[in-house]
């Protein structure tokens, strides 16, 4: 057995393919025809950047426009002026283009990689990914094809490229083994979203395995086995027939209602953070959107998005959700989330001080773009408005008279949205929590953000080794916070939700359904295993628990005790 | 790599020769590899320097762009 970085669950047992590096050797030689040798390489960079674009393409389709963005990057370097211009230089010197290429490309790597600068050192990768394919071009060495690749394979390879991974059939692929690499690489990433088991980080692996060999991939615990004996073999079919078992069981609760043993129905939302996430709530059976964040839209662009571009992005989630519910969430900036070009100050305490919505009833016209775009999409959905970050009364007045006077505006304009847009809060502050009965009257719905709200009530970063012990949302102070948020919203009849990852914390489900929250907002992933922790409590059994647990004193009891009934 | 690329390419539109003057260094703007080997971050003093035609242009927007946070 050999141990490497487990990067994205799951068993898979299949036949190795070595995706070896070919060998990219050649004899620099003196060229005559140097006008000949300009128009070959010439011919390799057209022929490169034609097969970048279309690999990009594939992999905009399989895992999403930011992956392919990266690859688009490489064609930008193959067409650099400077190192163009450079490469002709040296083939009008009579240099062959192998060499002259590769010159100008290991004269950047050598400067990147030693520049001592994170980001740069990192695009040495990119200028090595680069120089390889042209040299394979002009070699006229052609690349593995993964697209070939038979059912049950392994991929084994030094290091995965996206262009490799836009390669791939994934029903083909049933694990994924590299020697570099670790968690929050690219290839990591890329492998979670397509569901691959991958393990990285594997000493020499290339070296070890050989094609067809049989081997098993335990992304889970981050393990390869290279020909498994039987017992082995059986073992690890058992796992994975364990692990599919379990999900399996889950799709029983696919398409069904939320609903407790007593029949008490739910709403049991999705948290997606951009458009098309709509579709992937959807696609693991969320019932709509309890939190979409808004953010992603302002961090990927140069300056503030235009009230058309808000409107197409709101808009498309929208008409996704076909009148399934969308709460939007206005920009929650500040804090540990910045956007350059926004060009706020350095706080002393960022958490304390100006962000979110405190920063938007400031910046109005920031505001007021993106409340009407919102109201623009209103018209093609089940679209609500949520506020952040509101700690008093008079944030959620200010905040719901801009969305009157934009409304106004609108309909003298002509242009259609919901008149009855709910607009609704988050309750994530310690203050909120305790003035939740004010609170309620101002706005048309609650949802709990359980991770600000249990920083806020323990005063403890959970991102601070030494105080994030206290960082917990079973310790009796945030119970009672979110006992009287989902109380004051019952009594004031409206809907309280919860939108943080205690949503989905089996633990706290019992809890949640005797305090009596609605909605349930969590990760698309967790949809089907909190249907199934919400349909094993009866109200009263769930209120025994409650009562058990609201009468302990500290975090450990209260974890002791949930654990014995959970 | 977004925003040297993003900046290069701004520049590559103009005939003119566009260049960064950092610490004493000449850098050719139009070339994103020239960019990203000088580590320049947000916050470093620069020059930016345009010659030849449409230069009033270039320099226009490239400082446009600079000021912007360089187009990230």
């Amino acid at each position: 057995m050999i141990k490497g970085i487990g990067v994205s669950a799951g068993v898979g047992i299949g036949r190795i393919l070595l995706v070896e590096e070919h060998s990219l050797e050649y004899t620099p030689h003196e060229v005559k025809d140097t006008e000949a040798e300009q128009a070959r390489f010439n011919g390799a960079v057209e022929t490169f950047c034609r097969n970048t674009e279309a690999q990009a393409e594939a992999l905009k389709a399989s895992a999403g426009a930011k992956e392919a963005e990266i690859m688009l990057g490489h064609i930008s370097i193959v067409q650099d002026p400077y190192l163009i211009g450079e490469v002709e230089k040296k083939i009008a010197g009579g240099t062959c283009a192998e060499a002259a290429f590769e010159e100008m490309c290991d004269m950047f790597i050598q400067v990147f990689s030693a520049s001592g600068d994170d980001m740069t050192m990192q695009r040495a990768a990119d200028v090595r990914d680069v120089k390889a394919g042209v040299l394979g071009l002009l070699l006229g060495v052609s690349d593995v094809k993964l697209s070939d690749a038979p059912p049950s394979t392994i991929l084994c390879a030094k290091e995965l490229t996206p262009s490799m991974i836009a390669e791939i059939k994934k029903e083909n692929i049933v694990g994924i083994i590299t020697e570099t690499g670790s968690t929050t690489s690219h290839s990591a990433i890329l492998a979670r979203v397509l569901e691959i088991p991958a393990v990285m980080s594997v000493p020499d692996i290339m070296s070890c395995a050989k094609n067809t060999q049989e081997a098993i991939v335990d992304g889970g615990d981050g393990c390869v086995i290279l020909a498994p004996d039987d017992v082995q073999l059986g073992e690890y079919t058992r796992k994975r027939e364990r692990l599919l078992e379990e999900r399996r069981e889950l799709e029983k609760y696919r398409g069904r209602p939320t609903q407790s043993a007593d029949g008490t129905v739910y709403e049991l939302v999705c948290n997606i953070g951009k458009p098309q996430d709509a579709a992937k709530a959807l696609e693991f059976d969320g019932e709509g959107v309890g939190l979409f964040r808004t953010e992603f839209l302002f961090m990927d662009k140069t300056s503030v998005p235009t009230e058309e571009e808000q409107f197409t992005e709101y808009k498309k989630a929208a008409v996704i959700l076909k009148g399934r519910p969308l709460i939007i969430r206005t920009l929650d900036i500040g804090g540990d989330k910045d956007i350059p070009y926004l060009g706020l100050a350095k706080e002393e305490n960022p958490f304390m001080g100006f962000r979110a919505i405190r920063y938007c009833l400031k910046n109005r016209e920031l505001f007021r773009t993106q409340l009407r775009a919102i109201l623009r999409a209103s018209a093609f959905g089940n679209v609500s408005i949520m506020f952040p970050l509101i700690t008093c009364v008079d944030e959620v007045r200010e905040g719901k008279a801009l969305v009157e006077e934009l409304k106004s505006e609108l309909r003298a304009e002509g242009t259609q949205f919901d008149e009855n847009i709910k607009v609704g809060i988050m309750t994530e502050t310690a203050a909120s929590g305790i003035i939740a009965d004010l609170l309620a009257k101002e706005c048309d719905f609650f949802s709990i953000g359980t991770n600000d709200l249990t920083g806020y009530t323990m005063a403890a970063d959970r991102g601070n080794s030494d105080v994030s012990y206290l960082y917990s949302a079973l310790q009796p102070s945030v119970l009672r916070m979110i006992r009287s948020i989902i109380r004051a919203g019952r009594e004031c009849g409206i809907p309280v939700g919860m939108c943080g990852e205690a949503a989905a914390d089996p633990m706290m489900i019992p809890l949640l359904i005797s305090f009596g929250l609605t909605e349930f907002s969590v990760s698309a992933p967790s949809v089907l295993r909190v249907r199934k922790s919400i349909s094993c409590w009866t109200k009263e059994r769930a209120d025994e628990v409650a009562e058990k647990v609201m009468s302990l004193s500290t975090q450990s009891e209260v974890r002791d005790y949930l654990k014995t009934v959970v | 790599m977004r925003p040297a690329s993003v900046f290069a390419s701004a520049m590559g539109k103009y005939p003119c020769a566009v260049s960064i003057m950092h610490n004493g260094n000449t850098i050719n703007a139009k070339s994103t590899l020239n960019l990203i080997a000088a580590c320049l971050k947000c916050g470093t003093e620069i020059e930016l320097v345009c010659d030849g035609d449409k230069e009033n242009e270039a320099l226009a927007e490239g400082a446009k762009m600079i000021e912007d946070g360089f187009g990230e």
